[in-house]
């Protein structure tokens, strides 16, 4: 209690309003969503249990004809679960997406709710969740400096206990918001998967093959 | 090729994009026009130019709807991890040539691994376009110990300044490239070829271990009849017509128009005795045409091929079927699914 005594207005204002356990909570809520805890990505299946085909056209091939078309498809022949990349022009690439594709799925079908896909969802949800409340606060802190400075322009109070209460609740986020990082990357590297369902509009054409 | 009905033009202006439909009728499929508007708008939004996104995307549209290759418009063609720059002039490399060269490669990083030498694996691409088999081989050894040696040879200036161009385009994957790959240009139906490769360009080399080759191997007929519109009119008639070699030269060998690469081919082959000889073709009947040219070497020079066989189409990674063939009572191996694409040559039973 000695320690607080001395302490200048602001600070003990910050202490009152944010206790310092409330911030290592928000510490160890944050750190299982983070990276290292994430489910490893999950490896395909090995190429026997896979049925590939490269939906090419009938008629010639090599010199006669120059193909664009790089679309692969698997097929998982335990679950008969179908994947299709068509996402880059690169035929080889595309074999490789599709096979982390299936892997997903895979993934998604033996652990449900504990699946890779699941629990990346799910942070995506918190995350967003997050972000709304995030920018809440700031379109208030944003509201609130702009009373204070036509207060402070009307000739009102320039600091004081109003001043400051905003600040130390911006204090608040940043930390919460550092925490988020890691798994704002992990997010970044799933955008990385250009499988197939990431290709807009792909159904629409499907049954339009002449 | 039959018309599209007008229905299909609605639904890719409606569901795509109204510049869909200028793509539509040389890419066939909505699924596909969708596919090549996509590339068409990435590769506008990374290059960047003074030229507005929109009248850039229009133009290469309008041009891809005159039947110009993607890749003479785009400038490159992936294969495997390269990324192969095109230039009018020179053959854009194919699907099924990439396929064949993982399969290549598989075999023979695992016969290196076996072997103990530790002389460079000596390759000769003979019609090398692009570059893209020598470097898409180098490219595949990178990781393993084995070091290659590797020439390409084109008639063309055009394919071997841009093969150069692939070599440095694709430093950053394959760093031993700038020491270990040459282009050269030469005409293989020149009577000094094997003397001068021998003496100007492989000194050292005691043995070629292995020969590749995609030379032009389209019939003038099939030209004309099977040949798609856009390659007839876009890519050079030099390599896919074998007609450029002088009548004198081709009467020679006695055999089809359309073969004489593949006569001269093993020829140098005879010559040069590469451990190995890969011959991509038009199809089964090509194949089994040049399978035979090449058993007749046995009596007619000693050169005995203990493996032969036929690859298709899609070769790299496609589970083996235990397909066999049986030409001039040789048990030839068929591997992959689709039609003949490759004729596989072997002087180790491997
Ligand atoms: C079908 S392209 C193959 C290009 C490349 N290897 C590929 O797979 O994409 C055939 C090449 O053979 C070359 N060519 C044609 N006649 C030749 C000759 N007499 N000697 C050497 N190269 C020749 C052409 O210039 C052309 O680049």
């Amino acid at each position: 209690m000695a320690m607080i005594l001395p302490l200048r207005p602001p600070f003990s204002s910050l202490l009152r309003l944010r206790p310092f356990p409330l911030v290592t909570t928000s510490l160890q809520l944050a750190r299982p969503l983070s990276k290292t805890q994430l489910p490893a990505r999950p490896k395909p299946p090995p190429d026997s249990e896979i049925e590939e085909s490269f939906l090419k056209g009938s008629g010639p091939g090599g010199q006669k004809i120059n193909k664009t078309n790089s679309a692969v498809q698997l097929k998982h022949i335990p679950t008969g679960i179908v994947v299709k990349s068509q996402a880059t022009r690169s035929r080889s690439q595309n074999r490789k997406i599709a096979r982390d594709l299936l892997a997903l799925k895979l993934d998604e079908l033996q652990n449900g709710d504990q699946s890779r896909t699941a629990i990346v969802g799910d942070h995506k949800k918190k995350k967003a969740a997050s972000k709304a409340k995030k920018s809440a606060r700031k379109y208030k802190k944003l509201a609130e400096e702009k009373a204070a400075a036509s207060a402070a322009a009307a000739g009102g109070l320039t600091s004081g206990e109003e001043g400051t209460q905003p600040q130390v609740l911006e204090v608040r986020q940043d930390i919460e918001e550092d925490d988020w990082d890691p798994e704002e990357q992990e997010e970044d590297e799933e955008n990385h998967i250009p499988g197939d369902a990431k290709i807009p509009q792909r159904d629409n054409f499907r049954d339009g093959d002449v | 090729m039959p018309r599209l009905p007008p229905s299909i033009f609605w639904r890719a202006r409606r569901e795509i994009s109204p510049v869909a439909s200028l793509l539509l009728p040389v890419c066939r499929t909505l699924q596909s026009t969708a596919n090549e508007l996509r590339w068409i708008r990435d590769h506008v939004h990374r290059t960047p130019s003074v030229i507005p996104a929109g009248i850039r995307i229009w133009q290469l549209c309008e041009e891809r709807s005159r039947g110009v290759p993607l890749q003479y418009l785009l400038k490159t063609q992936p294969f495997g991890p390269l990324e192969i720059l095109c230039r009018k002039g020179v053959l854009i490399p194919r699907q099924e040539t990439e396929s064949y060269t993982f399969h290549l490669s598989s075999i023979l990083s695992s016969s290196s691994s076996s072997s103990s030498s530790s002389s460079p694996l000596t390759i000769l691409d003979l019609c090398t376009g692009t570059g893209c088999i020598p470097l898409l081989l180098l490219c595949c050894s990178q990781k393993s110990s084995s070091h290659f040696s590797c020439t390409g040879i084109d008639i063309s200036a055009r394919a071997i300044s841009l093969a150069k161009q692939n070599l440095s385009h694709n430093l950053a994957l394959i760093p031993s490239a700038s020491s270990s790959i040459q282009f050269i240009r030469g005409d293989i139906f020149s009577t000094k070829f094997t003397s001068e490769i021998y003496a100007q360009h492989l000194p050292d080399a005691a043995e070629i271990d292995v020969l590749t080759a995609n030379p032009p191997y389209i019939s003038p007929s099939d030209f004309r009849s099977q040949t798609a519109r856009s390659v007839r009119h876009y890519e050079p008639r030099l390599a896919l017509v074998p007609d450029s070699v002088p009548s004198e030269v081709s009467k020679k060998y006695g055999c089809r128009e359309e073969d004489v690469f593949y006569a001269r081919i093993l020829e140098i082959a005879g010559d040069l005795k590469p451990k190995r000889v890969v011959l991509e073709v038009a199809g089964w009947e090509q194949a089994v045409r040049v399978v035979e040219m090449a058993q007749a070497q046995r009596d007619t020079r000693g050169t005995d091929y203990k493996v032969i066989e036929i690859w298709r189409d899609d070769v790299h990674g496609v589970r083996d079927a235990g397909e066999s063939t049986e030409i001039w009572g040789q048990r030839i191996r068929v591997k992959g699914e689709g039609d003949g694409r490759v004729v596989y040559l072997s002087r180790l039973l491997d």
